[in-house]
């Protein structure tokens, strides 16, 4: 039978990301697939060689806006490996809650497009609701809904006062109430389980070898979770289970972010309740050592890397950034490519491709454009800041 | 003795003096080899030690090359470092031992111009179609106030 190709994206209803798919068909069943992810490339990394570490923070939260807590949280821990400086306990366990927090609200984000994405508006309407009051907590401890900007180089930016933390175990057991009969939606309702199940297969063999992360990886039953592999801020303290299933398809992807949600929860509880007394942030300086780290941390979507090279300069010679949707486009392929071992039907895909819970824009980090004047430059900072000082961003 | 320096350890014993330099730090290791040993060393904790996971491979500019560096591991990273030579940049591609490098040396042949030779499908991955040929922006001769050429449809 012969084949013939279907370009879907950048821009498509079923995509919420800039990917261009180009899939090819057998009829309506997809035998190869390949992508182009260059549509926002914005050159971050280059741009930190260009900034001084503490400038880099307000850059690095905008990586990703769904995983900016996790973002800003790794560069602080890379950054300050860099001095040889104790960290005060109780920011480490701020971190965490708000870490953990971030991944309650990406991870009900994702349950309500991944119901979207299956036709079930109404589960989409409620995780959303429901994410709003996780989102109102942020804002509360952090003073910003989306990009916190919570995680400093020396500690966080502000303390959680008594007041909020009872808010916040109050919204712990909306969020875990709420969980319970999602999971119990997830795991008995036939609409979800038709159109998940035996969808977007991916053996743990095929994770392993495409380098897979987070829940992805998870849901094909591989045990790899950075916060128990190599425990970051206070991970080493705050016990969690590492969530697993074994199905390696949609539907396990649902049940593992499901099933993280509690864990989440638990360990916002255990953090609050064990928190350590003491100053939440110290002052260093701003010339870090010579040297090199390297951090990783589970955001939402999976393990994410941070390296950098210090000369001991005021900024860093190199700060290279792997996000968990790079390393999870060959696990996609994989699932995406059947070769004959199992039908993937065209519908299929927008399912598929939701279930790596994907975020384009993290992953193509590099440039600025006016597509209606058909120009495009780069201002400098100096431009910028001249603008941005007679309140005109736009010419 | 901690894991950092069994695992130095086990290098050493397997590549004596070809492990250049090494470094450990907590729960990391860092060690430098020559550009013909870096496929073997990778073969070596991919076939022999059983990891599975590559975290990414970062390139970079530094004085006398380009430096690759593979950092493999689940807990434990070890970063395996190798300089090549700035003009015409090759290296062997270690795709076939772990198939999810393809990606990360997609884009450091996009930024940096290095060539993975028996790459499966060495294409662009981050740059625009249209990105002029021979700019690497990840060179720390390109100047960020480049302007960036402008992507008109695609087809």
């Amino acid at each position: 039978m012969s084949t013939f190709d279907i370009p879907i994206g950048p821009m498509h209803p079923a995509l919420p990301e800039p990917l261009l798919l180009k899939l090819e068909l057998e009829g309506e069943t997809v035998v190869g697939v390949d992508f182009d992810v260059s549509y926002m490339h914005r050159g971050i990394e280059k741009l930190l060689e260009a900034k001084t570490y503490f400038q880099g923070l307000p850059l690095v939260e905008r990586i990703c806006g769904i995983c900016n807590a996790a973002h800003g949280l790794c560069y602080t821990l890379n950054v300050e490996k860099l001095y040889d400086k104790e960290i005060p306990p109780r920011a480490q366990y701020l971190r965490l809650v708000v870490e953990e927090l971030s991944r309650i609200h990406s991870h009900l984000l994702w349950l309500g497009i991944a119901a979207f994405e299956i036709g079930f508006n109404t589960m989409f309407m409620y995780t959303w609701r429901d994410r709003e009051a996780v989102m109102d907590m942020l804002e509360a401890i952090t003073g910003n809904r989306v990009t916190t900007e919570y995680s400093q180089i020396g500690g966080v930016r502000r303390d959680i006062p008594p007041n909020l933390a009872d808010k916040l175990l109050k919204t712990m057991d909306i969020v875990e109430e709420r969980t319970k009969y999602y999971v119990k939606v997830a795991l008995s309702e036939r609409t979800i389980a038709k159109r998940t199940q035996g969808v977007g297969y991916l053996s743990p063999e095929d994770a392993k070898a495409t380098c897979a992360v987070g829940p992805v990886l998870r849901a094909s039953g591989v045990k790899n979770d950075i916060r128990a592999d190599d425990p970051y801020a206070a991970h080493a303290d705050v016990p969690f289970n590492v969530i697993t299933y074994d199905t390696c398809d949609v539907f396990a992807r649902i049940v593992v972010r499901a099933q993280e949600l509690f864990e989440c929860v638990n360990m916002i509880r255990t953090a609050m309740k064990n928190l350590p007394q003491g100053p939440f942030r110290v002052k260093l300086p701003m010339k870090p050592n010579a040297g090199e780290a390297l951090t990783r941390v589970e955001a939402p979507r999976g393990e994410l890397f941070h390296y950098t090279l210090s000369e001991g300069a005021l900024k860093p010679y190199r700060y290279k950034v792997r996000t968990p949707t790079l390393a999870n486009l060959g696990a996609l392929r994989s699932m995406l490519t059947s070769k004959g071992r199992y039908v993937v039907n065209i519908g299929d895909v927008p399912i598929s491709y939701g279930s790596i819970d994907p975020c384009i824009c993290c992953t193509a980090r590099v440039h600025l454009f006016d597509l209606k004047k058909g120009k495009s430059w780069v201002w400098t900072l100096d431009e910028l800041r001249e603008r941005s000082k007679r309140g005109k961003l736009l010419p | 003795m901690n894991v950092e320096e069994d695992v130095l350890r086990e290098l050493k014993e397997a590549f004596g003096g070809l492990i250049l330099e090494h470094k450990t730090q907590k729960m990391r290791v860092y060690i430098r080899v020559p550009r013909d040993s870096y496929r073997e060393v990778v073969k070596y904790l991919v076939i022999t030690k059983g990891i599975y996971h590559l975290e990414t491979i970062t390139g970079m500019e530094v004085k006398d090359g380009i430096e690759i560096i593979a950092h493999l591991g689940t807990g434990l990273s070890i970063s395996v470092r190798t300089t090549i030579g700035k003009e015409n940049p090759k290296i062997s591609s270690i795709c076939d031992l772990i198939p999810g490098a393809e990606f990360y040396e997609r884009e450091i042949h996009d930024l940096l111009g290095v060539v993975f030779e028996s790459h499966p499908g060495l294409r662009r991955l981050v740059l625009a179609d249209d990105w002029p040929e021979g700019v690497y922006p990840l060179r720390k001769s390109f100047e960020s106030k480049h302007n960036a050429p402008l992507r008109e449809g695609f087809d």
